[in-house]
């Protein structure tokens, strides 16, 4: 008989497992075979040895701290049943369709934020090339054609700065040609509505000497209905300086302004 | 006698499960000993073992969902121990991933004051077999598991948990009786 057969079979014969026929068969091996006998008597003493090993007390700790455990996870799991109770189902879908409406509602005015952003950022670039094409212009002293360009350029841009604003006074004041300070006034006229503007436009009554420019700024003035420039406009009128053509545009200010 | 005893495992980790926590206690008094002395047999550590027990406990209130209906009580939570005890060993690979004889034969009587010199040769002869013929011993011989809860655990036949068993008990008696030739 194969080795681990006869094992196993005397395992099974020790725990009375076998039928008739194998406690047959192994009974008589035992009696025919010496080794088969002695292995039958060891695995006997190991088996009964197996049986016998005697399990061991623990300590409390392992008792009082499985309660403690225990009392720690009742007390987590009340606290979560207890938030899942308050919340009828009907409350839970509530706050579902105010999340989702409160979110399409951050998300058009995201876009409608992102659109005016970008619009804003394309005005700014257009401003920016303008500006510099402008200031371009209107610093090439060498053509007053050019100069005069830039003084169109400024009156086409619907946007100023500051920047733009002193660039047109400076030519209306300064530049060598009349008609090029004639076009800077016009371009400054689309922005009167801004103070500095206004200001700048005061100033100039009284520096003015090109009488062209003179004219056109008494009309542009009144237009405005600046009456901050009719004690300017009487000096005019009394000035031997000024040339009666300006005096007389002068008085008719005074009168459309009083 | 408490009318709790009578209640099956089954019945009370089914309570458990379904919120009724208090009533793990009832198997924790059940299979603390049980659990903690496989765990010893098997690494003959009692700190450890104790602590492996605990690990066993709190795995089975934390996953108590995962408990189903109409398994042995006995089998999930053998199965659970062997977790844990694998997931120790692997934590711990390179710190103690064997046995030493030694220290199993020495330990044992240190805490028992056992000094039985044939049962001092068996835990010797133990610790020489395999990982896996060791654990099927100590869940069949020590702890009494059937070779059916045994085979379902480790996802076996039953005929295959009976061939491996044998071999177990035939090489710890050759190691066995080894010892006591020397």
């Amino acid at each position: 008989m194969e080795k681990e057969k006869r094992e196993s079979l005397l395992i099974d014969y020790i725990e009375g497992n076998l039928k008739d026929a194998d406690r047959a068969l192994i009974e008589n091996e035992m009696e025919q075979n010496a080794g088969t006998k002695k292995q039958y008597h060891q695995l006997k003493e190991v088996m009964g040895l197996l049986n016998q090993t005697h399990h061991i007390e623990l300590s409390h700790s392992l008792q009082s701290n499985f309660e403690k455990l225990l009392q720690q996870e009742m007390a987590s799991n009340k606290k979560t049943s207890k938030q899942i109770s308050i919340t009828p189902w009907v409350l839970r879908i509530a706050a579902v369709l105010v999340l989702v409406f409160v979110g399409a509602v951050i998300m058009d005015r995201f876009i409608e934020k992102q659109e005016h952003e970008k619009e804003v950022a394309a005005i700014k670039k257009e401003l920016n090339d303008n500006k510099k094409l402008m200031m371009a212009l209107l610093q090439n002293q060498q053509s007053a054609s050019q100069r005069l360009q830039g003084a169109m350029v400024a009156y086409e841009m619907n946007n100023s700065d500051d920047d733009i604003v002193n660039a047109l006074v400076t030519t209306m004041n300064e530049d060598t040609n009349s008609n090029v300070r004639l076009s800077a006034l016009e371009a400054l006229g689309k922005f009167y509505r801004q103070n500095h503007v206004r200001s700048a436009l005061i100033k100039s009554l009284s520096t003015q000497k090109d009488p062209v420019v003179q004219m056109a700024l008494i009309r542009m003035l009144v237009k405005m209905k600046e009456k901050e420039v009719v004690t300017q406009l009487e000096k005019m009128t009394h000035d031997d300086s000024v040339i009666k053509a300006v005096k007389d545009e002068a008085h008719w200010g005074i009168l459309r302004l009083i | 006698m408490k009318i709790e005893r009578l209640i099956p495992d089954e019945q009370v980790m089914e309570a458990v499960k379904n919120g009724e926590l208090q009533q793990a206690s009832i198997l924790f008094d059940r299979y603390n000993k049980r659990i903690f002395n496989f765990f010893r047999q098997l690494s003959n550590d009692t700190m450890l073992s104790e602590d492996l027990t605990q690990n066993v406990f709190l795995r089975m209130i934390k996953y108590r969902n995962t408990y189903r209906e109409g398994n042995r009580f006995q089998s999930w939570i053998y199965q659970m121990a062997r977790n844990v005890f694998a997931d120790h060993y692997q934590a711990n690979k390179n710190k103690a991933n064997h046995i030493e004889v030694e220290k199993m034969s020495n330990q044992l009587f240190e805490d028992e004051e056992y000094d039985e010199e044939r049962e001092q040769r068996l835990h010797s002869s133990l610790s020489r077999l395999s990982d896996e013929q060791r654990e099927l011993l100590v869940l069949t011989r020590f702890q009494h598991l059937k070779y059916e809860e045994v085979a379902e655990m480790m996802n076996t036949t039953v005929a295959n948990i009976k061939v491996k068993v044998h071999r177990a008990i035939g090489k710890l008696r050759e190691f066995y009786f080894e010892l006591e030739n020397r």
